[in-house]
């Protein structure tokens, strides 16, 4: 990842990272690989922020990993979205969207 | 639990991050490979991207929470190793840690015991009592606590300064237990609302209700536990059965506990409505102070005073100041609280700087240590919770030191607390609140004390120091620097605390070794309980005088029954054994008129009071056995009084008058005036409140014109006078069976009562002194053996370049008394400043004492001496080739 987008992520890597976990359960590579596609390449995630966040919102409780079969056959770690996780994930999208439309207004009226 | 697994089952968790970091490595592979790429490019390519492996694990370690509390206990294993490695460093931060929190464990126990915690009773805080100060300067009393029914009624209503108010009033019936009557204690008459107002429910039966103070209700009353288990063997059937009290019976209908001690009395019975007067206590709305209590109180009773003038204070001077209910209680106590709470603050700081200067010490020959793992790549973070964990395992064990210390020492302090100091319901002991306030004070000492010497070290430049030897190198230069500020702050504190002990020990040595002017060796006193019969009804001039005769009867037939006992020497009857003076009377000389009020101590006593306490005759005669017997008009004066109130003229013949003798409520005839025939040689005497020697003007007078209930006796005896306390009881049976010996002892014994005050202080403060002056010696020993250790080279090089042992011995000396005579120097600018807050506390001597300033000097500077003479004999002793060898 690039100095520039590193420093939007920062706050929003977990969210990023829940969203995509909603979306059905997955594992580490899979969750990176997602993120770019669906960013169209603006996101791409070192292993180094990636593996870190998901064990801390596993600690936090919001994910829940279990290891499974992959369909290659392999051993992989898949993570789920906890209904905990689910509840937070929400309350985020919603500051989300707040924080968005409120930096969007400043912008459009300031110009 | 799956945290709980995954904290014991590391390798497995391990095992797993590794194989998902491994299978994202792999699906990228594959991934590049799909793409086309051969499958070494592909591998070189995704590692690539990967970074190391290892740092990634890492990563994810910091993140998850088992690895922190793995660290943190990583980190106490090796503050444990290194604080035992470092043993005497260890050892001597606890002892001195301990040490000063110990003390104040001790000291904040004792306070927060006897003025937070000191009584049971529902927000006591906030109780106070009523009394009334005469500011005329002539007239009767000069403070009163009774308040008549009116008064009563109108503090009552009137006020807006209380939520609840009650009444009490003392008295002591006479008990009919069937066999015979006596007094058996004494009782509180109280108003019906006492008992919720102080808000302690019974241990057995009720308390007193509402509908026991109505006019026909039978009449109840309520015992303390003490009366209960000594009178009645704490029978529970006592309860609900009826004592015959003034020949009234009454129901005993319940039991109070034992911290129940209010008034200090030992039973309490609801006022008849229409008589509620005597002691007042109030409880203050939240929020009303004293102050306005006392404003809305005195315009009340000031309002009542012009309306209806008259009362015991004829005039209209006086002033209502309200008292907090403490204070009435614990009084002067408060002050050598304050007076030891400053004394273990000093001990405190002074144990602090003793830590500091340890840490200081070390974390000098850390240095190295430090910026070793900081070079490592140990964080900034991560070190400094290294050094707060080893900081705070040695508070911890230090508290802990501190708290066991303290459990002993206050079980010793307690035992030392002169009784009646105070109140009966108080319970000494540790509390939650204090054995917080000491682990957190500990805590923040060390981590002060810890964490700023090691900062210091991880602020500065780390090179020079890795390449340094790690204690010669030039950092220890600024720590030296605030090593020195320690020793003299130490030595200043300790100075301080010292010159308290000092001149409180001196003022002790006056208070005991003071010629006191009267013999008090082999002299007994006792005092009579009299019996209901010899009492008298208010109104009435025959009973009156029927009861003054029947008393002195007993009192002469007393007297000369002890007199002819063998052994007995002289025997006198008087009111209150010396040295403490009771009863003081305005004094009224006709053709003196004066503008301050003329006081003066006055005691009935019989012809044989002189001989009995050993005061000479300086002029005229002493009180006669006729005097007595036919009680003439008659006063012996001592020379102070002489003095003070005839200047140039000879008292001899003047007559004189006692205000107290007038007073409404006393058995006296009124208007005597008194012929003075003799001058005796003055004797210090003492009050309750005041510790201290005083010489005051006093009269005697013979005991036959005064009938007073309250009769006491003394004997100077050639034997051990304890002995003939049995002999006079005996006599005294055989003259009147209903009359018992209520107080007894001999004189020397109550002298000693007075001194326990003054020593639990002294013993108290000096124990302190001392144990600052140890961490003193502690403080200076230590940094004089590491400046010697230091400068062991520079030592080395001057012997090599010819310097002698003794030039050796007299640097490193020198180098230690600079800061111990800055100290000194300090510590007796501040001394002069502090030691005015003890000035209430001593007698006797001047709180700038010039000798106890020298002698604490002294000690201060041979203690110094003592620090710095081992570790200058071991300088003086360098052999300069091994110091050399030694970088």
């Amino acid at each position: 990842m690039t100095q520039g987008k590193a420093e939007y992520v920062k706050g929003t890597l977990d969210l990023l990272i829940l969203k995509i976990v909603a979306l059905g359960p997955n594992h580490g590579y899979a969750i990176a690989q997602r993120l770019q596609q669906i960013s169209k390449d603006f996101f791409q995630i070192h292993q180094g922020s990636l593996y870190p966040a998901l064990h801390r919102l596993e600690d936090r409780g919001w994910l829940e990993a279990e290891w499974k079969d992959t369909e290659t056959g392999r051993d992989a770690k898949f993570y789920t979205l906890t209904r905990k996780g689910r509840k937070h994930l929400e309350a985020e999208l919603v500051n989300w969207e707040r924080l968005t439309e409120a930096v969007a207004l400043v912008l459009r009226t300031a110009e | 639990m799956h945290w709980v697994r995954r904290l014991f089952q590391k390798s497995r968790t391990e095992k797993h991050l590794d194989e998902e970091l491994r299978f994202h490595l792999e699906q990228q592979i594959a991934d590049y490979v799909a793409a086309g790429l051969r499958v070494d490019e592909a591998r070189r390519r995704a590692q690539l991207e990967f970074g190391g492996l290892e740092r990634v694990k890492e990563e994810v370690r910091d993140a998850r929470w088992e690895t922190h509390l793995d660290n943190l206990l990583r980190d106490f294993r090796y503050a444990f190793r290194s604080l035992r490695r470092d043993h005497s460093f260890s050892l001597t931060a606890i002892f001195a840690l301990a040490l000063g929190v110990g003390s104040c464990t001790i000291v904040f126990s004792v306070v927060y015991s006897a003025l937070f915690d000191a009584l049971p009773y529902k927000h006591f805080g906030r109780s106070v009592v009523v009394k009334m100060h005469n500011l005329a300067n002539g007239g009767d009393l000069k403070d009163r606590k009774y308040f008549s029914p009116e008064e009563v009624r109108a503090f009552r209503e009137q006020n807006h300064v209380f939520e609840d108010i009650i009444v009490y009033h003392g008295f002591r019936p006479s008990y009919d237990n069937g066999h015979f009557i006596h007094n058996f204690s004494f009782g509180m008459l109280v108003t019906t609302n006492t008992f919720d107002y102080l808000g302690v429910p019974p241990l057995l039966g009720r308390t007193i209700s509402q509908e026991d103070g109505s006019p026909n209700a039978p009449p109840v009353f309520v015992m303390n536990y003490r009366l209960w288990q000594r009178e009645f063997a704490g029978d529970p059937k006592t309860l609900n059965t009826t004592f015959i009290l003034n020949g009234k019976p009454t129901t005993l209908v319940g039991i109070m506990p034992l911290q129940f001690n209010a008034f200090g009395t030992n039973f309490w019975e609801p006022f008849s409505p229409d008589q509620i007067s005597g002691s007042l206590m109030g409880r203050l709305r939240p929020g009303v102070s004293v102050q306005t209590a006392a404003a809305d109180l005195d315009a009340i009773a000031h309002r009542m005073h012009k309306a209806n003038p008259g009362g015991i204070f004829a005039e209209d001077k006086f002033a209502i100041v309200p008292e907090t209910l403490l204070d009435s209680l614990i009084g002067d106590f408060k002050k050598t609280l304050y007076a030891l709470l400053g004394a273990v603050l000093l001990l405190l700081l002074i144990a602090c700087s003793n830590v500091a200067n340890l840490f200081l010490a070390r974390a000098t020959a850390r240095q190295r240590e430090i910026a070793m793992r900081a070079t490592l790549g140990a964080t900034h973070g991560r070190l400094i919770r290294q050094l707060l964990v080893e900081s705070s395992v040695l508070a911890s064990t230090a508290s802990v030191a501190g708290w066991v210390l303290a459990y002993f020492g206050l079980k010793v302090v307690v035992a030392l607390i002169p009784a009646g100091t105070l109140p009966e319901e108080t319970v000494i002991r540790m509390h939650m609140p204090v054995l917080f306030l000491s682990l957190g004070l500990t805590i923040l000492t060390t981590i002060f004390c810890g964490l700023a010497p090691a900062l210091h070290v991880l602020r500065g430049e780390l090179q020079p120091r890795l390449a340094g030897s790690g204690k010669a190198s030039g950092g220890a230069l600024g720590h030296g620097k605030l090593r020195a500020v320690l020793v003299v702050g130490e030595v200043a504190l300790s100075l301080v605390l010292l010159t308290g002990a000092g001149l409180l020990m001196r003022s002790f040595f006056v208070l005991t070794r003071v010629d006191l002017g009267f013999d008090p060796k082999n002299v007994v006193y006792f005092q009579l309980n009299l019996s209901p019969s010899y009492f008298f009804k208010w109104g009435d001039t025959a009973s009156i005088k029927n009861s003054l005769e029947k008393k002195n009867a007993l009192t002469r037939q007393l007297l000369a029954r002890m007199q002819a006992l063998p052994g007995v020497t002289s025997v006198s009857e008087l009111n209150n054994p010396p040295p403490l003076t009771s009863e003081t009377s305005d004094t009224i000389i006709p053709g003196k008129p004066h503008a301050e009020r003329w006081e003066t101590t006055i005691d009935e006593c019989s012809e044989g009071y002189f001989r009995t306490l050993g005061l000479p005759l300086l002029r005229g005669r002493l009180l006669s056995v006729d005097d007595a017997s036919s009680a003439r008009h008659v006063a012996v004066v001592n020379e102070t009084f002489a003095r003070k109130y005839f200047a140039n003229e000879d008292a001899l013949g003047h007559k004189v008058k006692f205000g107290n003798l007038d007073l409404p409520f006393v058995e006296t005839p009124h208007d005597i005036y008194f012929e003075i025939v003799g001058i005796v040689r003055d004797f210090k005497t003492r009050d309750y409140v005041n510790p201290s020697w005083q010489t005051v003007p006093q009269a005697f007078m013979p005991y036959s014109v005064a009938g007073y209930s309250w009769r006491s006796f003394m004997a100077r005896s050639a034997v051990d006078p304890k002995l003939l306390l049995k002999n006079f009881g005996q006599e005294l049976r055989d003259l009147d069976p209903s009359v018992e010996i209520a107080e007894s002892g001999t004189l020397e014994s109550s002298l000693h009562k007075f001194y326990r005050g003054p020593q639990f202080e002294l013993v108290t403060i000096a124990s302190f002194a001392g144990i600052g002056l140890a961490l003193v010696l502690i403080g200076i020993f230590s940094v004089m053996a590491y400046t010697v250790a230091l400068r062991t080279h520079e030592i080395g090089v001057r012997v090599a370049l010819g310097a002698q042992q003794t030039n050796i011995l007299r640097l490193v000396l020198l180098n230690g008394f600079r800061l111990v005579a800055i100290g000194v120097l300090i510590g007796l600018l501040a001394s002069y400043e502090l030691t005015r807050f003890l000035a209430s506390q001593i007698s006797g001597v001047s709180a700038t004492d010039p000798l106890t300033f020298a002698a604490v000097v002294t000690v201060i500077v041979l203690v110094a001496l003592a620090a710095c003479l081992l570790p200058a004999r071991r300088a003086a002793a360098v052999d300069p080739l091994v110091a050399l060898r030694y970088e």
